[in-house]
């Protein structure tokens, strides 16, 4: 008998007593790394890096730069349709196409989340590079930069659609009032491009070129791409100066001769490239969720959803000649440049080739996250920004960038003269360039056209209310008063 | 005259009276069958024994010695020693009362000395209801306990003690099976349940400490017993049906309703097809249980061996479950004073799970879709120019075939789930035991899912040719998943039990538990292009290698618990009773600051009927009055330290190469503790009428202050939702079980029992800004349908309130201030009720004639909505019910039920909100049994059940009883992709050897 009993005594005295069952309730966790552990698992060049890899990998997302953000950036324009079947909507894309969205509309909600999901990630990261002192100190001083751009990029496709909104500029204490109602309280649209200014100047000082870079880095944040969203967002308050500094500090871009190849695999990372999210269709495939699947087109022969169509419209408005037209749009029969070919039976007359992949010429892993990039920012907008900034200030050389956006889409020197010639030459060919590249919306509103462009669209533009759209209202609720609802909406 | 004829013995046998002896005998019932466990006390020689499982003694003794012979339920006697075997009758005690035995946490209590609240089921009750999981039993049988049942096989319903008080932790009760404490008892045998009992009130409850806070139910499972070996066999067969369908649109109905809606003619009210989808998606559901055991005891050893083989064909095509339990409970007499108990549980279970959601897209795809085209290609919805269906255009919703949807999702899954225990019990001396058990429990779990999709493709066109698949695309994919798991729990306690001067009982127990929630390690694998036959799927059999990639590769965190206990059990001339608990608790869930609480309870009774005023009273019987309090916890969130999130989720390409990113999801709040239910309770035990009538009458108040909820952050503040402490939710409410049993005569006797339940739930206080007006029970479509609110209980819903319709036969809403609006704003939203019953009763009646026993179960629920979700997501062209196809507004016919055909997601309103009461009868069973078979057969019982056969319901869908994911801020109480309740039939037979 006592054989059974002197274990089982010492197991319960020991269990009784109390540093060993204090002991026996502390657990070290398994299933992920704990804040306590900081310093021994990420404090290294790599550990660092990883903080700011989190924050790129957030504009893969859903709800980020797919579905929800073509509703707004895209359907809203004279550019696109919802596309899909008449019955389809798409969840609230029949309300973006029809300018008709309110504040619970689910892609009003999205886009704002996710933007506020990775401004969140740049904090995150902003609050432990400090404390990696092991790590690389240029390295930190760059991934900081990198940090502030896609911050910088965030709060810019923001205040462009909803105007002004909280400025969250670092973790939020949950305990701080303070801190609640910083993330609270919505800030005027001056205020956010103040701040986006102020994170792009950090970035400039802190990234290298585009050449400075090592070939396993090509696709981080470069000094070039913080010149030129800067330059965009001067462009966006009409400082025209501010445009011209910074188009001229970018260099080493060229034009591809090909319109064509841009977007396909063939042409990510060409010398026209600036900046773009990255999608990757290895494996495992990460790539931007649905992109290519919610455009592609639908029903016989078809290879996706069938959303985000070209109208009419746009199809009609090119040049004869504009390579662009066939490089934009991909038509019901047609046969593709990969020997794809498009049913006359597919559900849309036609669909964004931009986001199309190829699945027999490129790489292709599934359709929801495959090998397509989207092209933020690229030198041929550079140009058609510099063709703005001069015509508009009335200094500097309009028709020079101009052309060579022109000759390049196959068509002959502009025959606009005059700024407000001008002024409209410059207009088509942002709109025929940057076509499905998430600017239409943008522009129209920026512009002035949007309410005549709308018209002709066959929708109502309401002034003073449709130049920004609702916050959500799952935001209005939590701010309990302390933000109010754009104009217009309930 | 049996002392009589014991003193005689006694006198004659006086000469042996010098020197003591081993005397040794047998105390028996009125019978002539041993009675294991009696106590034999020498009063001399200060001896004791136990009677063991035949109710064999020996004893160190005298001859002449007077042995005290006490056991519960008997009277006690006090006879002179013999030297020959002794053969002792004991008689019945008239007091039935005392034979009556409940368990509590670490012990056993004698019914009426017992203050608390505790439901108990034997295993007849179990057993009759012929269910996988033995929670679905019970329902309607105890009051204060709500099941909300499930027909998906394999799953576990949801049971709810005394109502919910928690929204974000763990909602399931603690389960003690054999001294093991489990969350799910699918694995368990019904068959082998010897006891089921559910301990409701905080003062039995806190004796559990922080696991207790939703209950406890304790089960026992069978030992063998007798003096010889008794084989049973159980086994029945039955089909199934389901109890309620619901009528959908035809073709033509649907063509001209779409038509209506799109203002268009493109679908032609003469189709070629109408196809009727939940007649393809389903089939004849049959089922069948095998039971087979073994049991028996000898002096130093009884035995139970058992085996079981439950196997179910759902009525989803292809929905199958089979499981294998085993079991052996043996017990080891070693000497006197010491015993060791075991018992071995292994269950395998193997299912082909099938999504139900094919529920959904077979109530959704429209009728003028045939399964597959003349040409052997699966149909689509597609509308050729003709307005019939064709093979090639566009798609006119987005619905799936449902048919080739269950074709080609194909997967199994296994499951091994090992129990085991290991228990001594040493008496150190008379009135001492210390008992030590050890727990152990092993899952193991393994999934296969192969997905054809070269097939999915061509399903997806019926234009596609198989020679354009993109060679780079996978022509099917498999993932293979497993994870497991160890358990174990170790308990010790000491147990003093000692009646002083006949009038005071006093029963002590101390102890300590511990416990561990080992590490679940999970690996999931995905590779390509494996053979189509399901021997072959293994990764090694891919012709693509290259593809093969992990995805998945987790290790759980560990959860350690600790708990010391002391209860303190005293009866003062069997009148009087108290009992108080403490428990204290330390969980490794929280940090340092907050990882230890205490638990205390208080419980009283008074035995009325045991006061001379009542005790020759012939009007009551019995009657105790008893009442109590207790603090109760609930550890179980998700661990409170902060951590990173990282992996591939986070991961991103530099110049061709994937790298892995760290951020943080969530911010956890380091003062999380647990949450702590308080709960004050009173209540009453009487028999009446010549012990005919029973019953008892329970009341109860129990507060939870320190809700836990997971709370999401502002959106602009980025990150997910994190555990908190949010608010207070309160649950009160009264219950009454009745009993009424009677002889007519020696051949008939009959029975009727009923018990209701009334339970308020209410979220009293949201006191954390971020968790005020929480949303929850999406349903797909960007709607949400439920909030939380303070004054409202969980599980509102939260709807906007249909006033009319406006010219076009659309929809209007009252606004906030009861005016008309199409365009209500979000504030415009009202409360109407929760998914949660407030009331739910059950009546039982049977009787026994003869050999014939019939018995009737019904159970009901009230006051509870349901939420029509599955009519409810719309996105366009999807099929309506026929009632919606005929009766839909038009300029002609304004006063319909329905709004004018719409092609747009509706908001979710009251229209799609129903009651969810419903009455229903849960069993009807008839046998019939042949006494004496056959010289070897000792009985035989036929019988034949009906399960579910009626229904009574208000709700137009399929079933108002919706457990969906349990979670009443979730998808409870909505219909939407969910499992039918069914009705079975089967026949069946037991037998004994």
């Amino acid at each position: 008998m006592k054989k059974i009993f002197i274990p089982i005594t010492l197991v319960t005295i020991a269990l009784f007593s109390n540093s060993c069952s204090n002991d026996y309730i502390d657990v070290a966790p398994t299933e992920s790394i704990t804040e306590a552990d900081l310093l021994t698992v990420y404090n290294n060049n790599d550990g660092a890096k990883s903080f700011v890899t989190a924050i790129y990998s957030k504009s893969l997302d859903w709800n980020m730069s797919s579905f929800s953000w073509n509703g707004l950036s895209s359907m809203t324009s004279d550019d696109a349709d919802k596309g899909s079947d008449p019955g389809d909507s798409g969840a609230d894309k029949d309300k973006c196409d029809a300018l008709t969205l309110d504040a619970t509309s689910l892609s009003v909600q999205d886009v704002f989340e996710a933007n506020y999901q990775g401004i969140s990630r740049v904090n995150i990261a902003l609050l432990y590079l400090p404390k990696l002192d092991k790590a690389d100190a240029a390295l930190k001083t760059r991934l900081v930069g990198e940090a502030k751009f896609l911050r910088a990029l965030m709060y810019f496709n923001l205040v462009r659609c909803y105007g002004g909104v909280p400025i969250v500029d670092h973790v939020p204490v949950p305990s701080s009032a303070a801190d609640t109602d910083m993330t609270l309280t919505k800030k005027t649209k001056e205020e956010v491009y103040a701040f986006i200014q102020t994170d792009l100047l950090a970035a400039i000082d802190a990234l290298p070129e585009k050449s400075g870079y090592a070939v396993s880095d090509l696709g981080r944040a470069t000094k070039g791409a913080a010149h030129a969203l800067l330059a965009k967002v001067y462009l966006y308050q009409k400082n025209w100066q501010g445009v011209k500094d910074q188009t001229a500090a970018i260099t080493g871009y060229n034009l591809v001769p090909n319109y064509a190849t841009i977007w396909r695999e063939a042409g990510e990372d060409s010398v026209e490239s600036i900046f773009e999210i990255r999608g990757y269709g290895g494996n495992p495939s990460q790539g931007i969720e649905g992109y290519m699947v919610s455009q592609g087109a639908r029903g016989t022969s078809g290879w996706g959803w069938g959303f985000n169509t070209p109208t009419a419209g746009l199809a009609n408005s090119y040049e004869v000649g504009d390579l662009r037209r066939d490089a934009t749009i991909v038509f019901a029969g047609e046969t593709m440049w990969d020997g794809r070919i498009v049913s006359p039976l597919v559900a849309n007359p036609r669909y964004n080739e931009k986001a199309y992949v190829s699945n027999t010429a490129e790489t292709f892993n599934g359709d929801w996250e495959t090998t397509k990039n989207i092209r933020v920012l690229r030198y041929a907008e550079v140009l058609l920004m510099q063709a703005e900034a001069a015509n508009e200030s009335g200094t500097g050389d309009v028709t020079g960038p101009l052309n060579k956006v022109r000759n390049r889409a196959g068509l002959a020197n502009t025959t606009a003269t005059g700024q407000v010639g001008l002024r409209d030459a410059i207009r088509a060919e942002r709109r025929h360039e940057l076509a499905f590249e998430h600017d239409r919306w943008f522009d129209l509103v920026r512009s002035g056209q949007a309410k005549a462009a709308m018209a002709a669209d066959g929708k109502t533009f309401v002034e003073g209310k449709h130049e920004v759209f609702p916050l959500p209202q799952k935001f209005i609720t939590q701010a309990d008063g302390k933000s109010i609802q754009n104009p217009g909406y309930n | 005259m049996r002392n009589f004829i014991f003193s005689f013995l006694a006198l004659i046998l006086l000469p042996a009276y010098m020197s003591g002896q081993v005397i040794k005998g047998k105390v028996l019932d009125k019978n002539g069958i041993g009675i294991p466990g009696a106590m034999i006390f020498a009063t001399d020689s200060k001896t004791s024994a136990d009677t063991d499982f035949d109710g064999n003694f020996n004893i160190n003794a005298k001859e002449g010695e007077m042995l005290k012979i006490s056991m519960v339920g008997f009277d006690a006697l006090s006879v002179s020693a013999t030297s020959s075997p002794m053969s002792i009758i004991m008689k019945e005690s008239k007091d039935t009362e005392l034979k009556e035995v409940v368990v509590i946490g670490y012990g056993t209590r004698k019914k009426s000395d017992n203050t608390g609240s505790i439901s108990q089921l034997s295993a007849s009750d179990i057993t009759k209801s012929k269910v996988l999981n033995a929670t679905q039993a019970i329902q309607g049988k105890a009051a204060g306990v709500q099941v909300i049942g499930t027909d998906t096989p394999g799953s576990s319903p949801s049971l709810i003690i005394r109502g919910i008080g928690t929204f974000g932790a763990d909602r399931t009760p603690l389960y003690v099976v054999d001294g093991i404490p489990t969350k799910n008892i699918t694995n368990i045998n019904s068959n082998d349940i010897a006891s089921f009992d559910v301990l409701k009130d905080a003062s039995s409850l806190a004796i559990y400490g922080n696991q207790a806070a939703n209950g406890v139910v304790i089960i026992t499972t069978k030992k063998g017993k007798g003096d010889k070996v008794t084989v049973e066999y159980d086994g029945f067969n039955g089909v199934r049906t389901p109890l309620k369908t619901v009528k959908m649109a035809g073709s033509n109905h649907f063509a001209y309703y779409s038509d209506v809606a799109e203002q268009n003619t493109r679908f032609s009210t003469n189709q070629k097809y109408n196809t009727n989808w939940f007649d393809e998606i389903t089939r004849l559901g049959t089922y069948s249980s095998n039971n087979l055991s073994l049991s028996g005891a000898s002096e130093k050893i009884n035995y139970l061996f058992s085996l079981n083989y439950y196997d179910e064909k759902g009525i989803l095509n292809g929905l199958d479950y089979n499981r294998f339990t085993f079991r052996n409970n043996n017990d080891y007499k070693l000497s006197d004073k010491l015993k060791i108990t075991q018992t071995l549980s292994a269950s395998v279970s193997k299912s082909s799970p099938k999504p139900l959601s094919a529920f959904t897209s077979a109530y959704k795809q429209s009728p003028l879709v045939p399964v597959k085209y003349p040409n052997g290609r699966w149909g689509m919805p597609i509308i050729g120019a003709d307005g019939q269906a064709a093979t090639s255009g566009a798609l006119f919703n987005n619905v799936g075939n449902p048919v080739a949807q269950l074709e080609y999702f194909n997967e199994e899954q296994k499951n091994l789930l090992l129990q085991g225990s290991l228990g001594l019990e040493y008496k150190i001396f008379e009135a001492l035991k210390f008992t030590s058990r050890v727990g152990l429990e092993y899952n193991t779990w393994k999934k296969f899912a192969y997905t054809p999709s070269r097939n999915l493709w061509l399903a997806a066109d019926p234009t596609r040719d198989a020679a354009n698949y993109s060679s780079s695309d996978p022509i099917n994919e498999l993932v293979t998943a497993r994870s497991d798991y160890f358990n174990w729990n170790f308990d010790n306690f000491l147990t003093y039990n000692k009646k002083f001067a006949d009038i005071h009982d006093v029963e002590l127990t101390v102890g300590m538990s511990a416990q561990e929630f080992g590490s679940k390690e999970e690996l999931d694998v995905k590779g390509r292009n494996v053979p189509e036959n399901s021997n072959y799927w293994s990764l090694n059999q891919s012709s693509a290698l290259s593809n093969n990639v992990v995805t998945n590769h987790k290790i759980g965190n560990r959860k350690n618990l600790i708990g010391y206990f002391a209860r303190f059990q005293y009866t003062l001339m069997e009148k009087y009773l108290f009992t108080g608990t403490i428990r204290r608790d330390g969980s490794s869930q929280f940090s340092s600051d907050n990882k230890w609480g205490n638990f205390p309870s208080f419980g009283l009774g008074w035995v009325v009927s045991k006061e001379d005023f009542l005790k020759d009273s012939k009007a009551i019987n019995f009657l105790k009055l008893r009442g109590g309090w207790g603090r109760l916890g609930n550890q179980n969130v998700p661990i409170n330290q902060q951590t990173f999130s990282s992996g591939s989720g986070y991961a991103y390409d530099f110049g061709g190469s994937l790298y892995s990113g760290t951020t943080i999801g969530s911010f956890i709040d380091p003062t999380l503790g647990w949450e702590i239910t308080e709960e004050t309770s009173a209540g009453l035990d009487f028999k009446t009428i010549e012990n005919k009538l029973s019953g008892s009458l329970d009341w109860y108040n129990k507060k939870t202050t320190n809700v836990i909820l997971n709370v999401t952050p502002a959106l602009t503040v980025g990150t997910g939702a994190t555990p908190a402490h949010a608010g207070e939710i309160t649950n009160k409410g009264y219950e009454v079980a009745l009993r009424w049993d009677d002889n007519i005569n020696e051949n008939l006797k009959y029975w009727v029992g009923a018990n209701y339940s009334n339970n308020k739930n209410e979220v009293s206080n949201v006191y954390n800004p971020l968790a005020i007006k929480q949303t929850g029970g999406g349903i797909g479509n960007g709607q949400y349908t439920k909030q939380l609110a303070e004054g409202q209980p969980i599980g509102s819903f939260y709807l906007f309130e249909v006033a009319g319709y406006d010219a076009n036969g659309n929809f209007t809403y009252y606004d906030k201030d009861g005016l008309i609006t199409s365009a209500p704003a979000e504030t415009d939203r009202k409360f109407f009720g929760s998914s949660l019953p407030t009331y739910y009763y059950g009546v039982n009646l049977g009787f026994e004639y003869k050999n014939i026993d019939f018995s009737v179960d019904t159970y009901g629920v009230g006051g509870n909505k349901v939420y029509n979700g599955k009519k409810a997501q719309r996105f366009g062209n999807e099929n309506i019910e026929a009632g919606i196809a005929t009766d839909f507004w038009t300029s002609t016919n304004t006063t319909a039920a329905n709004p004018a055909p719409f092609n747009n997601v509706p908001i979710s309103s009251n229209y799609y909100l129903e009651s969810g009461a419903f009455f229903r009868v849960n069993n009807i069973t008839l046998g019939y049994t042949i006494p004496k078979l056959s010289s070897s057969a000792t009985s035989l019982r036929i019988y034949a059940s009906a399960i579910n056969p009626f229904i009574s319901q208000k709700f137009s869908g399929y079933s108002p009883e919706l457990n969906n994911d349990g979670d009443p801020m979730g998808m409870q109480g909505i219909e939407l992709d969910a499992y039918l309740t069914l009705s079975s039939f089967i026949i069946g037979a037991n037998i004994k050897f």
